[in-house]
């Protein structure tokens, strides 16, 4: 599947998750592999119970799978510590959410910093970074504000920005405009994009096909395995 | 990301969490107010005591020996003691002649009796037979006529030197020079009036309520029991250094005295100052330990409080702990944020409480007894404040910080 002649972002081989529920093992995913490239922009779609939010989770180093091997820019993350991981998540992954996930009590700007504290980043450089990082999703002049005196677009450009802010590896987008109206999932696809033909790789978790066809290629996942893998 | 960032971003995140929370967080504050101003207040109380302590007796000079019958203190057994001699004002003279030169011998007797002058009466005033070197031993001197001198003794004249109390009591506003009172059915001529010394430590002497008499004429007139005289011996160092060979060189001669063999036991006790401080001091240990350890009691209710408002903290912002751990933090960043969280809550119950307490303090200061907070004590009460936000704030930092990110961002 993945073009030979190009770099290799991530790459899952085999890849297992089983959840213990009571007496029941739930097998969230059932041998999952998977390669992807820098600067590919990848749909992952499927029912829900398909396992979609477990790869995620998985792709996104917040979990970690029970067997099979991942590779995220050549480094192992299969079996990292739970420190290593939330260095990986803080560099190299970028997460936009349905909900946004902002801090309501912190302000735009201080939401944008928060990866750059986490990651040792010094006052003022993280104050210039988030300020630009801001600027580039036209929220400049909404920095002193909090999240809830913005409009849902509004913070979803913030996530974006702080997503955006360490130059991760991948941005792993769920439900990106799941709680948006159409015109203003449409804006926010649009910055999606323009961020892909900018050279960053884009995992897009969804299951609105007319989203799905923002990416290059499409993952349908069902009961835990790749039902297809298609390019658009 | 180091630790001291670590420590930097978390003290800003946690006290951005409690100015979000003012109304909760004060209240939890008050839980540890309450503790530390308790705290406080019961190290200053045992403070104070102890300096009213040492004030009252500062009249009696802490470079004077006492020789006595009975110890002061009685640490083991009363029956060791309740056989031994009485000291004789003879045996008090040759020990005088022994340390010539080497140090200052006073006897005294005590003895209680009421006074009578006119129609006034006092009763149970404490009745000194001693000598003319009674104002060699400590810093109290008359204030008004003299004091016994050498032959007011000799001659066991009926003459007396009284404290300012029984002045007040039995003359009012008349000076009592040259009048006569009466001790037990004995009339005295007031020669002189001491200075005022103070107030009397919680039942301890008072130095103001006193009558001094020739020793010898305390003999003379009161007897002692059946004839027999138990004298307590004064023996003032000359300087503060050489108290300890003075001891030493004491004991020998009043062995000698005695004829005691070198395997028999001291049959008369050599009493300090210190050992009166000592009892003392140990006394207020016990004091202070059970005092602290009530007061302790209500600064656990506080810090079970904090505890209690950490769990509220870690529930209620358990999606901030998912948000924070996806985009990077760590457990110890998380574990720190709410430590430190708790800490601040502690640490301020604590600055609020030694405000408070010091304001109770000057109250006490005021109307009660001399009283100060000082340094060590507001260190201690920040310490303690401190660590008590810490301790409580472990268990709740903890579970937060090991929260499963995904089940947190789930979490509504």
């Amino acid at each position: 599947m993945m073009p030979a002649s190009r770099e290799i972002s991530l790459s899952l081989k085999e890849v297992v998750k089983t959840y213990v529920m009571g007496t029941d093992v739930v097998h969230a995913l059932n041998g999952v592999s998977l390669d992807l490239a820098r600067n590919e922009y990848v749909a992952i779609m499927g029912p829900s119970g398909s396992g979609k939010s477990t790869l995620m989770n998985v792709i996104g180093c917040l979990d970690v799978p029970t067997s099979g091997t991942y590779h995220l820019e050549g480094q192992m993350v299969a079996r990292m510590s739970e420190s290593q991981l939330a260095e990986l998540r803080n560099r190299r992954i970028g997460f936009v959410f349905q909900t946004f996930n902002l801090i309501a009590r912190a302000t735009i700007l201080q939401n944008v910093e928060l990866p750059l504290v986490y990651g040792g980043v010094g006052r003022s450089e993280r104050r210039s970074r988030a300020v630009s990082a801001l600027e580039k999703v036209g929220l400049a002049d909404r920095m002193k504000h909090k999240p809830n005196e913005l409009s849902g677009g509004q913070r979803q450009r913030v996530a974006i920005a702080r997503a955006l802010i360490f130059n991760p590896s991948i941005i792993l987008a769920d439900e990106p405009t799941g709680n948006l109206d159409t015109k203003t999932g449409d804006d926010i696809m649009a910055i999606l994009d323009g961020l892909h033909a900018a050279g960053q790789t884009i995992i897009l978790v969804t299951h609105e096909l007319y989203i799905a066809e923002h990416a290059q290629r499409t993952i349908r996942l069902r009961d835990g395995v790749i039902e297809s893998d298609m390019a658009a | 990301m180091t630790i001291a960032t670590d420590i930097r971003e978390s003290l800003r995140i946690a006290f951005d969490a409690l100015r979000a929370n003012k109304a909760r967080g004060v209240l939890t504050t008050l839980g540890i107010i309450i503790g530390i101003v308790a705290v406080v207040l019961t190290m200053t109380a045992a403070n104070g005591l102890r300096n009213r302590f040492r004030e009252s007796f500062s009249a009696v000079g802490t470079d004077v020996l006492y020789v006595s019958r009975m110890p002061w203190v009685v640490m083991d057994d009363f029956f060791l003691y309740r056989n031994r001699p009485n000291i004789e004002l003879r045996e008090a003279r040759t020990l005088e002649r022994k340390l010539r030169g080497k140090a200052i011998v006073n006897p005294t007797i005590n003895g209680n009796r009421d006074l009578l002058y006119r129609t006034e009466t006092m009763s149970g005033v404490d009745v000194i037979g001693t000598t003319d070197k009674q104002t060699r031993m400590s810093s109290a001197q008359p204030q008004s006529g003299r004091f016994l001198m050498a032959f007011d003794v000799l001659y066991k004249r009926h003459v007396c030197v009284i404290g300012t109390d029984v002045k007040d009591g039995l003359f009012g506003t008349v000076d009592p020079v040259n009048k006569r009172l009466q001790i037990g059915r004995t009339r005295f001529r007031v020669i002189g009036v001491m200075e005022k010394q103070g107030g009397s430590f919680l039942g301890g002497p008072n130095f103001d309520r006193q009558v001094f008499i020739p020793i010898t004429s305390f003999v003379r007139v009161f007897g002692g029991d059946h004839g027999r005289t138990d004298v307590m011996v004064a023996v003032k160092a000359p300087t503060q250094e050489a108290m300890e060979d003075l001891e030493y060189t004491l004991i020998g001669e009043m062995r000698k005295i005695r004829a005691l063999r070198p395997a028999e036991r001291d049959n008369f006790s050599v009493n300090k100052l210190d050992t009166l401080v000592g009892s003392f001091n140990s006394v207020m240990g016990v004091v202070l330990l059970v005092g602290l350890l009530v007061t302790g009691i209500s600064l656990f209710v506080g810090a079970v409080g904090v505890m209690n408002i950490m769990f509220v903290s870690v529930t209620e912002r358990t999606r901030e702990i998912g948000i924070r751990k996806a985009i990077g933090a760590t457990r110890r960043s998380i574990l720190l944020q709410f430590l430190l969280e708790a800490s601040a809550i502690g640490l301020f119950g604590g600055l609020v409480g030694i405000v408070l307490a010091a304001i109770l303090t000057a109250v006490i200061n005021a109307v009660l007894m001399p009283a100060s907070v000082s340094v060590p004590i507001v260190v201690l009460a920040v310490a303690v404040s401190i660590s008590v936000g810490v301790l409580a704030g472990v268990v709740p930092a903890y579970r937060a910080a090991r929260m499963d990110p995904i089940e947190a961002l789930r979490y509504e």
